[in-house]
């Protein structure tokens, strides 16, 4: 049902369209780049419109008559940046662009300045000082309006913004709500607003304006708050309903696979991404990110040329480069470039984590170390930095310290099974094995990555003479490896096989174990041992051979849990 | 956010990336306080100054350039106590130079006396003068165009926020009429002048939290360091003058707001965390802090003595004292092995030391026997010279030996000889720990004067920290301690009004949630329950029972067990003192297990046991007598006397009983004196051959004469105490006594003050002989 409401709304692609047109001008007329560039991305991805089916630009009342040519001139000094100049001339104009750009303008400009402040500073004693000096004044001239009701869309946005940079959050989420009513369309409005929604509670509580462009911020909205099954099924419902050609909606799609660690399909929809907008520079950080984890060299490399062709001074260019020197091992490189994408946008959080990741590389730990802590500073919710912190301590051989670490990055992410084996490895050196144990069951049960979990927990129940569960747990791990089909490095079948088989052999079950002996021969570290083992066994059958097969009967029963999964279910398995 | 991009400027790994501010390597920044203590200097040098005046001023320098930087007000104010006639002059400079033109701040700079010329002056190239002001004339020589304008400015708003405000006499007329001449006016003055206005009107409250007024904006260093380093002496020493947690909460993170690099405001959030036990937040700071280090320290990259594998250590072993402080016995030791293999690791000796401090204290947490290790640490501590460590060592181990039945002169021995090392290195803290010590372990053998004698020193010794902040006495776990033995000796005496008067003391200075706090709510408990059990309002102390095993299990179930024997219901309190008996020597409290056993031998009686009591009582003699117990001795005396009368041996009752009068008139409290004389009146009676209800049959009148002093005498220690019960049994033995003496109109007025007793009380009467 919720589906054909949906779609009744997308029935109108025409209508959209419409919207989507008038507003792009609205906002280029207005210097409000981001959003043009947004709904011109959407727009463009909806069939043209037949000429007379155009909007008509909107009608000029007697006040924009007026400003014209006020605001002509201020939007051209505007658009190179000579915002004092621009707002100067607007001053007095009364149409509500006019003062829109004015105050844009005003706001701009003291950003401008703060950033150039920050460099020309006097010393420590400012430091904390530089700050945006016209937001002040900005907020009482505005609240005045406001509370005259006097502010329309764009301007209320403007309004929420200053009071989002005076830390001002909770006003700011109503007038940012206020301005979505006033003008939905405006997806910079959405934007901002979904910086401030820190949890589905709060999401839920907002009351929003019943358009299509909702469905584009509940989609965003959780993507941010990790509900990546809610999002991919928002994207894929707009997909349907007509989107299908949009880059941004698939970029999102993609970034969201990314979240969840499915990294075929993020791949794919990149490379889909990439040849349908070739040029594009956003989100590239983040596909190289998935190259890297694939280790997908001369992809990379491609990427990182390419995009330094297009723009090199871009932060998504500097992470690519870094990451590219990374996959190569030039640490120190791909530290100076991560430090270049931080230069360029200091918020850029990724970059800090990944500057971290290479200092520890570079066994700087105590670089390492402020690199994270920056990152956790810039968002106190970024697991990846303090699982990253937690691996410097460990390094530097202190487990408990790490603990509290991981514990940090297990709360943020509690169905990551990195974590939870990172905090299992740890306790496991504390000697504090009913922790361990507890950590790797639950990094299995919830679905281990890198399937190392069952087999620390085999050896850690081996390590304890608790040979029965030690037993299960090699056999689930045979079980896992060769149920996800691929070959990891790291796998260790050949021991799981090797321990099965003395395991079968010492309670007498000698049929699984030759075949486990077998099937050790097969692997070239344990080929010796199992040829050891299937003479033994031969030994002792025909020592048995003689009494009767009843005595092996009850054996055979009275056994432990291992007989729930049949031995026999090995010969399905191809290594 | 925007904190994060400012501090990447001042970021020591980005150096060779981005413009470092600090990228000339001065320390000094030129401020508009700076600029006034120059013109400040100038003055002195140029004017004529009368001596004493001078010498004033110059006591006045080194802490203008060496301390915060001070409102415009309160440098004038300071000057101006010293010698009126400067102050006014440099007044007149700034005044010059904040309502004139920027080309007067030039001036004022090229005018002042350049330590390379000026030989014969004070400000000469080396003196502290010319060095404070070679730095000033370096950092402003090194400002760029745009920051000599910002200074500029900064002065102008130094010096007319001082006069904005306060008074409005003379030199706001001075300003009025240069106001064209005002570099900042802009065409449009009239329209800002009403928006600045309207932006000081507070128009939300969230909105003044973010205000820029002197004392939430942005410290400089030295003002935060001062900040710092004073709120934590005080948390350490007087927590009451420090700001209250949530107050000192909202300033540092005010000060990592716009600093956030500032490590040591974590260190200090730890700790004032740990004020109001937030295990979460004083975790993450404390971690915080140390990885706020390790990159301070980064300078010697090595895991050496210096590098930051040194304050790796020391994070670890924080991270353990921070659970055991929590209670968190299993993770504390966790986290002190890591420390001490890291230690190990890198051949640090004297973090090794402060682990076994640690280790052996954890152990005595856990109550377990340290005794091995305490002795280790100590010799360790000793070779490696590390006083502090070895003294508080050692007082661990007296505190051990007092509690195992360590002969007493060798634990005051070591005590002595330990307070000789703290004074010579003016410990300050531990010579409080060792008063204390010595108060408490006087009062456990029972020798109450000494202890007050040494509670006494202990307040009234002036403390041997700096006194600069104001703080006289410190509230540290020894005072705690003292305050708590006063309160209980005073008690003991019957004086509750000085009682009362302690407690209350001891409530402001340690509130409620500070960490000794338990120390004197115990007191507190334990005295009033003594009371109304003295009284004889068993209801009353009932419910204190509760909140005694809250805080202090062993001492709750005894204090059950006593108010459950009072009550008769005594198999419930035999059980409860099984219990305790067990528990109490397996833990080798000897204190508790010779009291459960009087109480015990107690319970016997009023089963007329009174041989089962015996070998109880000699049991609990003999251990009291080993570990050099006085007063629970005498108790025990006491005790023996009593069951020896019940046997009907009086005169050996009475020669047990001389033994132990002396020391309980000299040391104990009203109640056990009164008892012993009681207890001694009715053996003089059963040696006397007196025996009630039969008339003139008294052998010895003599004897029988002495008895009734000493039981007017334990009447009146009764009547002290208010305590009616016993007050009725010495009555009506009174009454007994002068009728058998034949002084009938005695007996008379004593049976008629046990009448109106024995009515007050309703509860019946048990019979006389069944009590001690």
């Amino acid at each position: 049902m919720k589906m054909a409401a949906l779609c009744s709304e997308f029935v109108d692609l025409v209508q959209i369209k419409k919207q989507l047109i008038s507003v792009i001008s609205l906002c280029k007329e207005r210097g409000l780049l981001h959003s043009a560039k947004w709904a011109s991305e959407l727009a463009f991805a909806l069939e043209p419109l037949p000429k007379d089916e155009l909007p008509p630009t909107s009608p000029l009342t007697e006040e924009d008559a007026q400003d014209l040519d006020a605001l002509t001139l201020a939007k051209s000094y505007f658009d190179l940046k000579e915002y004092d100049r621009a707002a100067y001339f607007l001053k007095g104009c009364r149409s509500q662009k006019a003062y829109f750009l004015y105050m844009y303008s005003r706001y701009l400009s003291g950003e401008k300045k703060k950033d150039d402040e920050t460099v020309d500073s006097l010393g420590p004693l400012e430091k904390g000082q530089v700050r945006n000096e016209a937001l002040r004044e900005l907020r009482v001239e505005l609240s005045k309006k406001h509370t005259a009701g006097e502010l329309d869309g764009f301007t209320l946005y403007l309004y929420g913004v200053v009071l989002r940079k005076l830390d001002l959050p909770k006003e700011a989420v109503d007038v940012f709500v206020e301005g979505i009513h006033a003008l939905p369309l405006h997806w910079g409005a959405w934007l901002e607003l979904s910086n401030l929604v820190t949890n589905i509670e709060m999401l839920k509580s907002l009351s929003l304006p019943d358009c299509w462009i909702k469905d584009f911020f509940m989609a965003h909205m959780y993507t941010e708050l990790q509900m990546i099954k809610e999002a991919l099924q928002k994207y894929q419902n707009l997909i349907e309903a007509g989107f299908s050609k949009s880059t941004y909606i698939i970029s999102q799609i993609a970034v969201a696979y990314h979240n969840i660690r499915d990294i075929d399909q993020a791949l794919a929809l990149f490379n889909e991404l990439r040849e349908q907008d070739p040029y594009r520079i956003d989100n590239m950080d983040t596909f190289s990110n998935l190259l890297y984890v694939k280790s997908m060299k001369p992809e990379l490399s491609y990427l990182a040329h390419n995009l330094v062709e297009i723009d090199k001074y871009r932060v998504e260019t500097c992470c690519v480069i870094g990451n590219y020197y990374s996959l190569r091992s030039q640490h120190e490189k791909a530290a100076l470039y991560f430090q270049r994408a931080l230069k360029l946008n200091p918020r850029c959080l990724g970059a800090w984590t990944l500057m971290g990741h290479e200092y520890m590389e570079m066994k700087n730990t105590s670089a390492a170390i402020q690199a994270y802590r920056h990152a956790i500073e810039v968002n106190k919710r970024d697991y990846r930095a303090w699982y990253g912190l937690g691996q410097t301590y460990e390094i530097l051989k202190m487990p408990f310290y790490c603990l509290y670490y991981y514990r940090k990055a297990h709360q943020l992410r509690p169905n990551d099974s990195r974590m939870l084996v990172a905090l299992g490895e740890s306790y496991e050196k504390l000697s504090q094995q009913a922790e361990a144990k507890k950590c790797y069951w639950r990094a299995y049960s919830v679905g281990d990555v890198e399937k190392m979990a069952l087999l620390k927990l085999a050896k850690l129940h081996e390590q304890l003479n608790e040979s029965d569960d030690a037993a299960q747990c090699y056999m689930l791990y045979i079980q896992d490896i060769f149920s996800c089909g691929e070959q990891l490095e790291h796998a260790e079948v050949s021991t799981a096989l090797r321990y099965l088989g003395q395991y079968y052999f010492k309670n007498k079950l000698y049929d699984e174990a030759s075949l486990c002996a077998q099937r050790c021969c097969d692997y070239n570290d344990a080929r010796e041992e199992g040829k050891a083992l299937l003479r033994q066994i031969s030994q002792v059958r025909d020592q048995i051979e003689t009494p009767s097969a009843d005595l092996f009967a009850p054996l055979s029963n009275n056994n432990t849990p291992v007989r729930r999964v049949s031995p026999l279910n090995l010969i399905s398995f191809t290594p | 956010m925007a904190s994060v991009h400012e501090s990447l400027y001042f970021n020591p790994m980005m150096t060779n990336g981005v413009v470092h501010a600090n990228v000339f390597g001065i320390k000094d920044w030129v401020t508009p306080y700076k600029i006034s203590v120059l013109a400040l200097l100038y003055e002195m040098t140029a004017s004529k100054i009368t001596l004493p005046e001078r010498r004033r001023l110059n006591k006045l320098i080194l802490p203008l350039q060496q301390g915060p930087d001070l409102t415009l007000g309160q440098f004038l104010k300071t000057v101006e106590e010293c010698c009126p006639q400067t102050a006014y002059a440099v007044k007149l400079r700034l005044h010059e130079m904040a309502d004139g033109e920027l080309k007067d701040m030039e001036y004022f700079f090229s005018t002042l006396p350049t330590p390379f010329t000026a030989f014969d002056t004070e400000a000469y190239k080396t003196s502290v003068v010319g060095l404070f002001m070679r730095h000033m004339l370096l950092a402003y020589n090194k400002l760029s165009f745009s920051q000599v304008y910002k200074l500029y400015k900064s002065l102008q708003h130094y010096y007319h926020s001082h006069y904005a405000k306060p008074m409005d006499g003379q030199v706001p007329a001075l300003v009025a009429d240069d106001s064209e001449m005002d570099l900042t006016s802009i065409e449009d003055t009239v329209g800002d002048r009403v928006d600045k206005e309207e932006l000081d009107t507070p128009l939300h409250e969230s909105e003044l939290q973010s205000d820029n007024t002197p004392s939430r904006g942005p410290l400089s260093q030295k003002q935060a360091e001062y900040f710092l380093a004073r709120q934590a002496y005080l948390l350490k020493n007087d927590e009451n003058k420090a700001l209250k947690p949530a107050a000192l909460q909202e300033e540092l993170n005010n000060m990592l707001k716009f600093n956030p690099d500032f490590a040591e405001a974590h260190y200090l959030n730890y700790l004032n965390s740990m004020r109001v036990q937030d295990i979460f937040l004083s975790a993450h700071s404390l971690l915080h802090y140390f990885d706020r280090l390790i990159l301070s320290g980064n300078d010697g990259k090595s895991n050496g003595d210096e590098g930051y594998g040194r304050s790796l250590r020391y994070a670890a072993l924080n991270l353990a004292s921070l659970h055991c402080r929590f209670g968190h016995y299993q993770q504390a030791d966790l986290a002190l092995q890591e420390a001490i293999r890291i230690a190990q690791e890198s051949n640090d000796h004297v973090c090794l030391q402060h682990c076994l401090s640690w280790l052996y204290t954890l152990e005595q947490m856990k109550g377990s026997d340290s005794t091995v290790l305490t002795e280790d640490s100590v010799k360790m501590a000793a070779h490696f010279c590390l006083p502090y460590l070895a003294s508080l060592g050692i007082q661990s181990l007296v505190q051990q030996g007092a509690t195992q039945g360590k002969t007493a002169h060798k634990l005051m021995d070591a005590l002595k000889d330990t307070d000789i090392l703290h004074w010579k290195h003016s410990l300050s803290e531990l010579i409080e720990i060792s008063l204390a010590q010595t108060t408490s372990i006087w009062r456990m053998y029972g020798k109450s004067t000494m202890s007050l004698q040494q509670a006494q020193l202990l307040l009234n010794m002036s403390s041997l920290e700096p006194v600069n902040f104001g703080v006289q006495q410190n509230n540290t776990e020894g005072f705690a301690v003292v305050l708590c033995h006063l309160a209980e000796l005073h008690a003991e005496q019957g004086l509750y009004g000085v009682v009362s008067e302690i407690i209350l003391h001891l409530k402001e200075q340690f509130p409620p949630h500070t960490q000794h706090a338990k120390l004197w709510m115990l007191c507190d408990l334990k005295i009033q329950f003594e009371r109304h059990m003295n009284e004889g309002k068993y209801h009353l102390a009932e419910p204190l029972v509760t909140a005694i095993a809250a805080l202090n299990q062993t001492e709750g179930l005894y204090r059950k067990a006593q108010v459950l024997k009072a009550l008769n219901r005594n198999t419930e309190a035999y059980h409860i003192l099984q219990q305790l008996q067990a528990r109490c020597e397996k833990a080798k409290c000897t204190e508790m297990v010779i009291r459960v056993m009087l109480s015990t031998a107690e319970l016997h009686w009023e089963s007329s046991g009174f041989s089962t009591a015996l070998p109880v009582l000699l049991q609990a003699l003999a251990l009291a007598r080993q570990h050099h117990l006085q007063s629970l001795a005498s108790e025990t005396i006491l005790h023996l006397a009593f069951t020896q009368l019940m046997l009907g041996v009086p005169e050996q009752a009475l020669n047990v009983l001389h033994e132990a009068i002396e020391p309980i008139l000299a040391h104990r409290a009203v109640m056990d004196k009164g008892r012993a004389m009681l207890l001694a009146a009715r053996c003089q009676m059963a040696v006397a051959g007196f025996k009630p209800n039969r008339q003139g049959q008294a052998a010895d009148l003599r004897l029988a004469a002495s008895a009734l002093d000493t039981l007017n005498e334990a009447a009146a220690y009764f009547s002290q105490l208010n305590c009616k019960e016993r007050l009725r049994d010495v009555h009506y033995l009174q009454a007994q006594l002068h009728r058998s003496l034949g002084q009938i109109l005695e007996s008379n007025k004593s049976a008629m003050l046990f009448r109106l007793l024995d009515q007050e009380l309703q509860s019946p009467a048990p019979p006389v002989s069944m009590r001690l």
